[in-house]
């Protein structure tokens, strides 16, 4: 049900972005552009959400209760179709793919730091256009 | 000595990174700044040159960042990866000792280094490292700073800043959407097989491949990827933006947009379509084929009307990019060693000719050609150099271009791709025409409208703007009059890119778990 959910938000949010895109304003677009990378965390962040319990990165051992942390990693078991960090199901442990937010940390900071920039930019355009109608933005041939 | 060689890949890219903190620090002190700059460029020529001949003599060469094992990032550094990084690294150099002379000098001394250091460092990260979201990181690097540096200043502003920004935002937005479809694409790819290790995820995709149990969704994300590297390197459906932003850019900074910048998405379509989707490319090879043929077409007919030499050549750049492609789509060893001798020259012609251009420009005062003629009698020496390169990218005997097009066109023929090489053949005529079109307009002939323009600009080029495109010129006529070297190297080249298992041991099996 919550997958369902997120799924629905992630896919109302990318129609949202490619349409404020498709727009002529640029402030416009560049909010498209914010909403499109944030769709995009969303989904990165969705890749480490499992049905069931079977994301841990550290697997304790065997979970018998002990406080025994073998701290091995990351098994790949090509034949049982366990890839890591996800084991198979039936281990029960519950932790949540780390790396994913990890990744969504990045991608975060990189889409600040394209938006500070785009923004400015957009500024410098309306200084030197008078506008902000894509449209008008025609003095390059192309 | 060993252990310092042992630390080449991490070298290549944290060099740069920290001398953009440096050059910041240093901009009260112009001089100094230029100088330390210059040798560390220079430094990072040879440190990529030892990276080329340690990856010849010893095999694949493996760092890992922090020992994180394959979990964590690893730089892997095999032939193209370090071959690219030579390419890089020598071209940036020439063009950073142009740019002392060319660019302005208030925006060479605030921002142009760092930025200029930072695009280094992106370059050669994303050439090196063996995770496939660091690649995308690196991406990100190397478009905010090349952004940074289509805006930067020349002498005399024949570019209005109004078109620099124009072309810019449509630049930024073009790569922010790509690299959206890219974050997709990986994020899809982790979500199928649990790992960001290029190696990793090939292992895992062809032991589901094996087992027939290869998702479908596989074959979408191929066509991401190759949405995402079809945008940097500019090829049919998303080849718009390239003819505003090369010509809009100072010159030194074109000829890195146009000789190395376009070559990350050739690099990462060879790295990630034979490496993560070999089991798919029988059916995105006839793809990569036709998009290669509409580009050279496409771009091809576009530079044969353009009066503006600087859009000439960014066109001519689409067009030559699609024999590249159409090298990879080809497929087999020999198609891909075409493919490679073919961007190694292309790199060093065609930053050569924007190099020239540069120095034509500043003399004429203009980018129309049509407003220029008869340049022959006032600078000599540029005449010569802009028709070494021209014959170079038409595919006249005696240079570079002649081999790599000529080995192209013989492995189409021994492949029996009779149609699509016919078609490349007859576009290889069309850039025989706009190269010496653009040649005979410039240089021949008189100075036309001399009355409405004046005479030329008493400025000429400096030794510092020369010496670098003598430099690559004596590159082209050595590549094309000794071409065995290069042509051996593309070759192993070729076989590591068709062969990954090597890549793949090299990477897996050294993890110490």
């Amino acid at each position: 049900m919550n997958n369902t959910l997120l799924s629905l938000t992630i896919a109302i949010l990318f129609g949202i972005g490619t349409f404020m895109i498709l727009r002529r304003d640029i402030v416009k677009m560049i909010i498209g552009l914010g909403i499109l990378s944030h769709a995009v965390n969303l989904l990165i962040v969705s890749t480490g959400v499992f049905a069931g319990t079977k994301v841990p990165i550290i697997i304790d051992d065997g979970g018998h209760g002990a406080t025994e942390v073998t701290g091995t990693i990351f098994n790949d078991v090509l034949s049982e179709n366990i890839l890591a960090p996800v084991i198979a199901a039936g281990n029960s442990v519950h932790y949540v793919d780390p790396l994913v937010q990890a990744l969504v940390l990045t991608a975060i900071v990189i889409s600040l730091a394209t938006t500070a920039f785009i923004l400015i930019l957009a500024y410098r355009i309306y200084e030197e256009y008078g506008t902000t109608d894509i449209s008008e933005l025609r003095r390059l041939w192309g | 000595m060993s252990s310092f060689m042992q630390h080449l890949p991490i070298l290549l890219i944290a060099t740069p990174i920290l001398m953009a903190a440096v050059t910041v620090m240093l901009r009260p002190r112009p001089q100094l700044q230029k100088v330390l700059n210059i040798a560390v460029t220079f430094a990072l020529v040879i440190l990529s040159v030892l990276l080329l001949l340690q990856v010849w003599n010893e095999g694949i060469q493996v760092y890992e960042v922090g020992e994180w094992g394959k979990y964590g990032i690893i730089l892997v550094a095999d032939l193209l990866s370090a071959g690219m990084v030579v390419l890089t690294a020598s071209i940036s150099f020439l063009s950073l000792v142009y740019s002392l002379d060319y660019i302005e000098k208030r925006s060479l001394s605030s921002s142009y280094f760092p930025l200029f250091n930072l695009l280094l460092a992106g370059l050669n990260g994303s050439f090196l490292t063996g995770d496939i979201f660091n690649l995308f990181v690196f991406f990100e690097l190397l478009l905010l700073s090349s952004c940074g540096l289509v805006i930067a200043n020349e002498h005399g502003g024949i570019t209005k800043s109004s078109d620099k920004m124009e072309a810019t935002f449509k630049y930024l937005v073009l790569n922010m959407l790509g690299s959206i479809v890219m974050l997709i694409a990986v994020s899809s790819l982790y979500a199928t097989t649990g790992t960001l290790n290029m190696a990793d995820i090939s292992v895992k995709l062809s032991a589901m491949s094996a087992a027939g149990t290869m998702p479908w969704h596989v074959f979408a994300i191929a066509l991401m990827f190759i949405v995402v590297f079809g945008n940097k390197a500019a090829i049919f459906p998303l080849h718009y933006w390239l003819p505003d932003v090369h010509p809009t850019a100072p010159s030194p900074i074109s000829a890195m947009l146009s000789g190395v910048l376009i070559k990350i998405g050739v690099y990462g379509m060879l790295r990630v379509f034979f490496l993560i989707f070999r089991d798919t490319l029988y059916i995105f090879q006839p793809v990569i084929i036709y998009l290669a043929l509409a580009t050279i077409i496409v771009g091809a007919i576009s530079a044969v009307a353009q009066t503006d030499v600087k859009r000439l050549l960014a066109y001519s750049s689409v067009s030559q990019i699609g024999y590249v492609f159409l090298g990879i789509g080809l497929g087999g060893i020999y198609a891909i060693t075409a493919s490679l001798v073919f961007l190694v020259n292309h790199a060093i012609a065609k930053s050569m000719l924007f190099l020239s251009s540069g120095g034509i420009i500043h003399h004429a005062g203009t980018r129309d050609m049509r407003k220029m003629g008869g340049m022959v009698d006032s600078s000599p020496l540029l005449a010569l150099m802009f028709l070494v390169g021209a014959m170079s990218i038409a595919g006249l005997p005696p240079m570079g271009g002649f081999i790599a097009k000529f080995v192209l066109f013989d492995a189409g023929i021994i492949g029996k791709y009779y149609f699509e090489i016919g078609i490349a053949l007859v576009f290889a005529v069309f850039t025989l025409f706009y190269m010496f079109r653009a040649w005979l307009l410039m240089f021949w002939g008189e100075k036309r409208d001399v009355d409405k323009y004046g005479e030329y600009s008493s400025r000429k080029a400096s030794p510092l703007v020369m010496i670098p495109i003598i430099v690559l010129a004596t590159a082209i006529l050595v590549f094309g009059l000794y071409a065995e070297p290069l042509i051996s190297l593309a070759t192993a080249t070729a076989g590591q890119i068709l062969d990954p298992q090597p890549y793949i041991d090299a990477v897996l099996t050294r993890v110490v778990r």
